[in-house]
Order: structure tokens, then sequence, then C-alpha cells
């Protein structure tokens, strides 16, 4: 189990080493001096005195490995540099965002277990009309793009009925019940496509597990079907989802970012999405190093919640 | 198939509208009229005008242009450079394979719309950056798929036989594997298409897609976002064409998928009520003296071409500790009839007639509850396979006590005890240990030893043993055959065995019932029917099996499907015997002395087994 953990998080780390190198490297894989690139808008040149200073900025006139290496090392401290536009440290804006981020991506996430591992299991075990109903409702939801569900959300919870505000954000101290309440919306648009996913994984995980040998033995043994449910097929069947929750994690993260910014959610979005039309790189390498960290992270301890659940993968 | 042709017109439908948008006779789609902003529908634009005057429906078809020329062009990019990668990794293996495995993981580390974000910062926005960023998510995808392929493909018979005529590598991999893995590499394409619209549409509604004044349809969602309190219909429109791209897209890839993939079989309809409330034939006087009796038991399962029998008119009886065997070749119901007497039948398949008698009730009739307690307490069965029987993520000893719980009200300190004893009992080695021990920490023979313990555990009447030797070593095979027999002599338990080797009936049964293409066909003691056996299709299984343990080998053809089982003698096609007479009506179980019984209309015709060796 050690050994097992070691090797894991050992991959983690080296897949984290390669993310950080390709984008590293990425701004020097495009032909052409990186700092014009940076600075051009449209067909106008760059002023080349802002060049020189960009060059010295990110000190794109030292060698390549020599930038690298600096780049690495700055990485480990935990520095990401400070943005091109306002020489704010990105590091201080990521950690003022982040838990914005974090706390619609955990919201969405709870709604969605919570709603898409009962829908599934319920699917399989009664199949039939139930079984019909939702796996049809299903496609029509999969077929939604989060965007398009966000806004079509504001257009009639908010627009028509007034039932909900458009979108915003309170912070919990000052206002908590307010800070929920717009929570709900953008938390319910990215639930909806993960609890989709997570209702057929479980829908056919289920069955998979209850036309298994051992859940005919654990019936022959006179169980209840409650006990059979639970602790055999289920206790089963929701290993591989969790799997499945971990890797469409990424399109939930990406999610976010259309959904903070329909919804207005003051998170990782907005400086992303400025830094990108400000061609800000550092900020925007910021962020994508950021998110991407969280989310080998994630599949980490999804991965040890699978060995913790499933003595098979340990012993492997 | 039925279900490819509906998504596939759908989508050939906006790719040809999309395609034909130029010659449609439509407005501009970027000429403003500001004069007209936010209209209705009127003539010359139907759907009405958008915040800057444009025509709506233009812009929908243009913009279906736009998106579906984006996804498709990254998906066709991604899906060559992909699909030739996965090949190349799949044949050469070597650094190939590297790069088609791990590419994939380490593209999955980055959520989507950042890597486009990164990207589009780096070389601005438009539908190239975005042709260039999809190319590059989706391509490991299709290498993936290409990779495992062709890895299964390069061994196929095909593939060696033009490799063996000396063809060169490059006319093997595009013209032998290239067709053999387009299925899967179809269905890739037809994913990486549906998420590549969805990712366009996402970025150009974040405004760092397609550039304006280009029409497309996450720039319309996002130009309406602003006026949707005065034209809601203006962000309707794009969403719906949209929604009902990507469903079909959807639609298409399951489909495709399930066209291809032979596996994933649609699930069998279950049976009507009315066929299982359907009362059983009334069932003749029951043996006084029988503990288990089965009585002409018919089992139905509905498919698409009707309802068939596998299991037919089956009786059986078993006195008190005496063990029955059941013997016959895969396919001739044996296991669906046990499973029967359990109440653990398949959800497809019913009694439909019949009744399975155990200390006086009707199994068949008893409720789930009620038949609970009867199970794994006074009727108790091992299957097959130990290595699928158990539980994989619980300890060996937890299945056990669990069982002895559900019978028994003991602590779950005392149901250990009783379990360490119970796997000492079956002669389980380091039992303490092995209690803690998860099912793959164990041979076969041991988990067959674990599910015996498990049986036997609330000292069940009548222990039902599905082949419980098949899956394992052979000298493992006769270790369990021991225990069962030396638990049989100890608890006096009765015992249905059943199998398809008779020297294991010869071994350990005292009667057997033969059973052929869900029929009983002969049945009597065991000595008697070795002796002397009075179905053909015995004699055949006897000759075919002298001594050993032999595979069943000589007998001609194989068990027909249940639902082509012929009207008269089922064995018949396959019998050295066979009359006319015998194809032509069903043909009886009669009983031609005492204890015996034959479904053979020409039993009195048969050779002697001695001379027909000879």
């Amino acid at each position: 189990m050690t050994r097992w953990l070691l090797r894991r998080i050992a991959v983690s780390v080296a897949l984290a080493w390669i993310v950080a190198t390709l984008v590293f490297l990425a701004l020097h894989m495009v032909p052409g001096d990186p700092a014009v690139l940076l600075l051009s808008a449209g067909d106008v040149s760059p002023d080349p005195a802002a060049v020189a200073e960009l060059h010295q900025k990110l000190g794109l006139d030292r060698p390549l490995l020599d930038q690298y290496v600096s780049f690495l090392v700055r990485l480990a401290h935990g520095d990401l540099g400070n943005s091109l536009v306002d020489d704010y440290p990105v590091t201080r804006e990521i950690a003022l965002r982040l838990p914005r981020t974090l706390e619609l991506i955990l919201a969405a996430a709870v709604l969605a277990i919570v709603v898409g591992i009962p829908a599934g299991t319920l699917a399989a075990v009664y199949r039939g009309t139930v079984d019909r109903i939702a796996s049809v409702t299903t496609a029509f939801v999969l077929a939604v793009p989060v965007f398009v569900f966000g806004t079509l959300l504001i257009l009639l919870l908010a627009q028509t009925l007034h039932w909900m505000p458009a979108g915003g954000y309170a912070p919990i101290d000052r206002n908590p019940v307010q800070h929920f309440t717009l929570l709900a919306l953008p938390a319910t648009a990215i639930a909806l496509g993960l609890a989709a996913v997570i209702f057929r994984m479980t829908r056919a995980s289920v069955l998979d597990a209850l036309s298994r040998d051992f859940v005919r033995t654990a019936r022959a043994k006179g169980l209840s079907p409650a006990r059979v449910l639970v602790h055999h097929v289920l206790r089963n069947a929701l290993v591989p989802v969790l799997t499945v929750i971990g890797l469409h994690l990424g399109t939930l993260l990406g999610g976010t970012v259309l959904i903070e910014y329909v919804f207005n959610w003051p998170g990782l979005s907005t400086p992303l999405l400025r830094a990108v039309e400000a061609r800000d790189y550092p900020m925007v390498v910021g962020i994508v190093l950021t998110v991407s960290s969280l989310f080998l992270l994630i599949n980490l301890m999804m991965d040890i919640l699978y060995a913790v659940l499933d003595p098979r993968v340990r012993a492997s | 198939m039925k279900r490819l042709w509906g998504p596939a017109a759908f989508v050939a439908a906006i790719i040809l509208v999309a395609l034909a948008a130029p010659l449609l006779h439509l407005a501009d789609p970027t000429r403003q009229d500001i004069a007209h902003r936010l209209s209705g529908s009127a003539p010359g634009a139907l759907l009405g005008r958008d915040e800057f005057g444009r025509d709506v429906l233009s812009r929908l078809i243009w913009g279906a242009r736009t998106s579906l020329g984006v996804a498709f062009a990254s998906a066709l990019i991604a899906g060559a450079i992909g699909t030739a990668l996965g090949l190349i990794g799949g044949w050469f293996r070597g650094l190939g394979e590297l790069l088609a495995l791990r590419s994939a993981d380490i593209i999955l580390c980055f959520p989507p719309i950042l890597l486009a974000l990164l990207v589009v910062t780096l070389l601005g926005p438009g539908a190239s950056t975005l042709i260039l960023v999809l190319s590059i998510l989706y391509a490991p995808g299709f290498a993936r798929v290409a990779y495992a392929e062709t890895l299964t493909a390069r061994n196929h018979d095909y593939v060696e036989a033009v490799r063996a005529l000396g063809a060169p590598t490059g006319r093997i991999l595009l013209r032998t594997l290239l067709p053999n893995i387009a299925g899967p590499v179809l269905v890739q394409l037809s994913l990486a298409v549906a998420s590549a619209i969805v990712l366009e549409s996402g970025l150009s509604f974040l405004g760092l897609g397609v550039v304006p004044p280009a029409p497309s349809w996450g720039l319309m969602i996002r130009g309406a976002r602003a006026t949707m309190e005065q034209a809601p219909l203006l962000l309707l429109w794009p969403c719906a064409a949209l929604v009902m791209t990507i469903l079909a897209m959807n639609l298409l890839c399951d489909a495709l998928r399930d066209a291809l993939d032979p596996r994933s079989t649609t699930s069998q309809p279950l049976l009507r009520l009315v066929d299982r409330l359907l009362p059983g034939i009334v069932a003749p006087a029951r043996d006084a003296t029988a503990l288990f009796e089965i009585r002409g038991l018919t089992l139905a399962v509905k498919t698409a071409g009707g309802i068939v029998r596998p299991v037919e008119d089956v009786s059986l009886s078993l006195r008190q500790s005496e063990t029955l065997a059941i013997v016959g070749e895969s396919g001739s119901g044996k296991s669906l009839t046990a499973l029967a007497a359990m109440g653990l039948l398949p959800p497809a398949v019913s009694p439909i007639s019949g009744s399975v008698w155990l200390d006086g009730f009707d199994l068949l009739q008893l409720d789930e509850p009620d038949l609970r307690k009867l199970r794994g307490g006074t009727i108790a069965m091992i299957f097959q396979d130990p290595m699928s029987s158990l539980n994989p993520v619980h300890r060996s000893g937890d299945q056990v006590v669990e069982a002895i719980r559900a019978h028994q009200d003991l602590s779950q300190d005392a149901a250990r005890k009783e379990a360490l004893a119970l796997f000492r009992r079956v002669g389980i080695a380091d039992p303490e240990q092995r209690l803690a021990a998860y099912p793959h920490e164990m041979s076969g023979g041991m988990k067959q030893r674990v599910m015996i313990a498990m049986a036997i555990a609330n000292r069940p009447a009548l222990l039902i043993a599905d082949e419980p030797t098949t899956a394992l070593d052979v000298t493992v095979q006769a270790q369990i055959l021991e225990l069962l027999a030396a638990l049989k002599r100890d608890t006096g338990m009765a015992m249905i065995f059943i199998t398809h080797s008779l020297s294991v009936v010869a071994e350990i049964a005292d009667r057997v019932t033969v059973m052929y293409a869900g029929q009983v066909v002969e049945d009597g003691v065991v000595a008697e029917v070795f002796r002397e056996p009075l179905h053909p299709y015995t004699r055949a299984l006897l000759a075919a099996s002298p001594e050993g343990d032999d595979p069943l080998v000589g007998i001609p053809g194989v068990v027909p499907q249940p639902n082509a089982f012929p009207v008269g003698c089922r064995f018949a096609a396959r019998c050295a015997f066979a009359a006319p007479a015998c194809s032509a009506a069903p043909v009886p179980l009669t009983q031609p002395r005492p204890g015996r019984s034959t479904r053979c209309i020409r039993w009195q015709e048969l050779p002697q087994r001695r001379e027909a060796a000879a």
C-alpha cells in the first residue's frame, strides 16, 4: 500500500512537472519573438522600447535553459510572477479568487452526487418506466452546454419569474443568506451536466454489479434486498463511479470559467478572461497551472479513495 | 440499426443546410440595419433581427457553417494525426507507443477550456486558433483508441496472413489494419465533433473564439444575453440550434457505438406480469418421503422471437440425506433449474408452471421475505466459479459472518468464532489469517472452501452444488469433492450436485437425473443407470467419458438453442438410434420399471451398452 501510494504520488508530481514544462515551452513554441507576440494587437507592431522592457521583465534575453530553471525554482517557491498589466503578484490574486471558485465547484459536485447516484441506482434497480424517463432526460441534459443552461436559468428564473437574482456575489461573513442565494443558480447550472454523467455511470455500474455472481451469492445467503444493494451492489458499483467523477472534474473546472462569467461570480474566471484579453501571460499561466494542479490533486485523492475501497487495487 | 437513422438524418440535414448556405439567398449575416434592431418576425427576416439589426435566420445558418466547420475540421485533423500515431505506436511499439499512451494522460491534466485559453492568449482569438487547440485536445483520444485497436488487430489471423505474404508495412497499416479499426475511430470522431461544438460555442460565448462580426451560435448567445429582457427569442434560437445539434451528435455517437460494439447488447425485456401470474398446472400428488421435490417446472424467457422455454416440465425429487446428481451438457437447463429452486432466477427468466416443494412449502409461491429465510438457511447453494462468486471488496471472513448473522441471532464476535470453526471445518490452513484475507489473496480451491463454509454455515437440510469443481485444477477438484462427501456424511444433509462429468457422479451421487435441452431424459439410481442406460443420450455421455476426467467428446453436434428446440425428441438429430417416429411428436417421460424413467420411445430396442462399446 505504501509503495503503491508513493508511486502514485510520484506519478502526480511527474505530471505536474510535465504540465509546467509544457506551459513554459508554449510561449517559446510560437514562432517569432514572444515579447512581440504578447504586445502586438492587430497589425500594429509594438513599440521597441516596450518589447525591450518586457524582455527584461520576463527574462526573455537569457538562455532558454536558464529561464526554464529559474521558472521551476520560482514555481517551487510558490512564486507565479507578477501581472504584466498592473504588476500585481499573480499568487495574491489567485489566493483571493480561488476559494470562491472552489466553493462553487464543491457545491456543484455535492449537488450532482446527491442527485446522480440515487437516480442512477433507482433507474438500474427498477428499470422500466423510471429508467426510460431518466435516461431520456439525461440525453437532453447532456446536450445542453453549461453556459446555455446558465443563461436560460437567468432568463427563466431571474428575468421572467423574478424568483432569483440574475447573478453576483455577497461575502459570506456579511450576508450569508444572500451568499447562498447567489450561489444556488451557478452551482445548479454546473451540477446539472455532472449529475447526468454520474447518473449514467452509476446506472451502468449498478446494472453490471447486479448481474455479478457475488450478488447472486449474497442473495443465496438469504440477505435482505437492502443489505444486498448497499453492502454488495453499491459497495462495488460506486468505486468506478468515483474515478469518473474525478475525470469529469476537468470539464467541471472548465465549466466554472463559463458559469462564473454568466453569473458574475468573482472567482478565477474574471482575472483569467481579463488576462487572456490583455495577453497578460504570467496571470494566464498562473491560473492554468493552479487549476491543473488542483485537478491532479483531486484525481490523486480519488485514486487513493479508490484504493481504500477496492483491495484489489492496492495489491497490484 | 434503427436508432442510427434518426440522428444520422438530422446531422446530415444540418450539414447540408450549412453547406448550402450560399445557395439559399439569405440576407448577408453581417449586414447591419440599426433602424430595425430587435424587430420581430417579418418578411425578409423570418426570425427577426438582432441587436444590430442583422437577420437572425441568416446568422443561424451561417453560424452553423462556422460551428460545424470548426468542429469537423479539428476533429478530422485530430483524427488523422491521432490515428496515425496510434497505428504506428500499436504496430512498431517503442517510442510511438509511449507517445500514443502518455500524450492522452498529459492532455487530460488540462481542463480543456483552460488549455484553449492559454493558446488564445498566445495566438489571439479566431477560427484557426480554435481548430489548432481542438486538434491538440482531441488527437490523444484518437491515438489511444487506434493504439488499443491496432494492438488487438495485429495478432489476428488475417493480419498475420498478409504479413506472411510479405506485404510492405505501409500497405498493411493502410489497407489491412486501418479498415479494421475504422469503427472505434469513427465513434471517437463523432465524440470529438460533438465535444468540439460545445467548446467552440463556449469560447465564442466568452468572446475568445470566433471573432465578430462572423456569425457563430456562441457569439449569438453572447449578443442576445444583453437584450434578453426585450427579446428573449433572440436567445432561444441559437440555444435551440446548439442543443439540437449536440443532442443529434450525441445520439449518433451512442447509436454508432451500439452498432459497432457487439458486446453492448440491449437488455432483455422482462416477462409480462400475466405470464408470471398464470397459475401452474395442478401438481400431481407429491412423494411423501421426499425432502425436496420439483414438479413439472417450466421456465420461460420472453425474447424478441417469442417466448422460449429453456426448462420444460422438469421433475425430480430428493430424500433426506440423499445425493442427487443432475448431469447434462452446457445448455441443458441444469443450472436454471437449480436457480429456480433458490428463487434466484435472472430477471428475464420466470417460472410459468410447476412447483418446487421443500418442507411442505411451494417455494415458487412463497413471497420474497419468506423465501429469504430459507435461502442460505434450510437450502444453500455453492456456485461454479468461486473467483467471481465472492465479493472482491469484502474480507472472506466478513462474508461468512454475514451469512451466519443473516440467519442466526449472534453477536459479531460469536459469529466470528463460528466462522473460524467453519474455516477449520472446510480445511482452510491458517484459518485466523484467512478470515482477514480478501478473495484475490486466495487460490481458487481456497475460495471454493470459503464458499462451502458460507453454504454450510447455517446447517442446511439441502445443499445445491452447481458444478463446484469445474473452474478448479484437477487436483483441487478431488479435494473439494472429498470435502463435500465428508460434510455430507457428517451432517446428513441432502445434496443436489450439478455436473457434466459422469466420473464425479459415480463418485458422489446416489441417484442421477440426466437432462438434455431443458428436459429430463433419464432418471434412476446411479449404479443402475450406469449399468443399463435407458436413453441414447446417457449412453453417449457414458461412451464419451469412459474413465477419469476426460472431457466430453464423441457426441456429434451441439445442444439446440432454446428457441430452436425440435417438436419431437430433442436429441434425435444427434442420436445414433433415431428413427423417423422420434421426430414426429413430443416424447413423454415413461417409467419402464420402478425407480427408472426415460424419455425415449425406443428404449426397449437399444442394444446393451457393453455390446455397443465393443
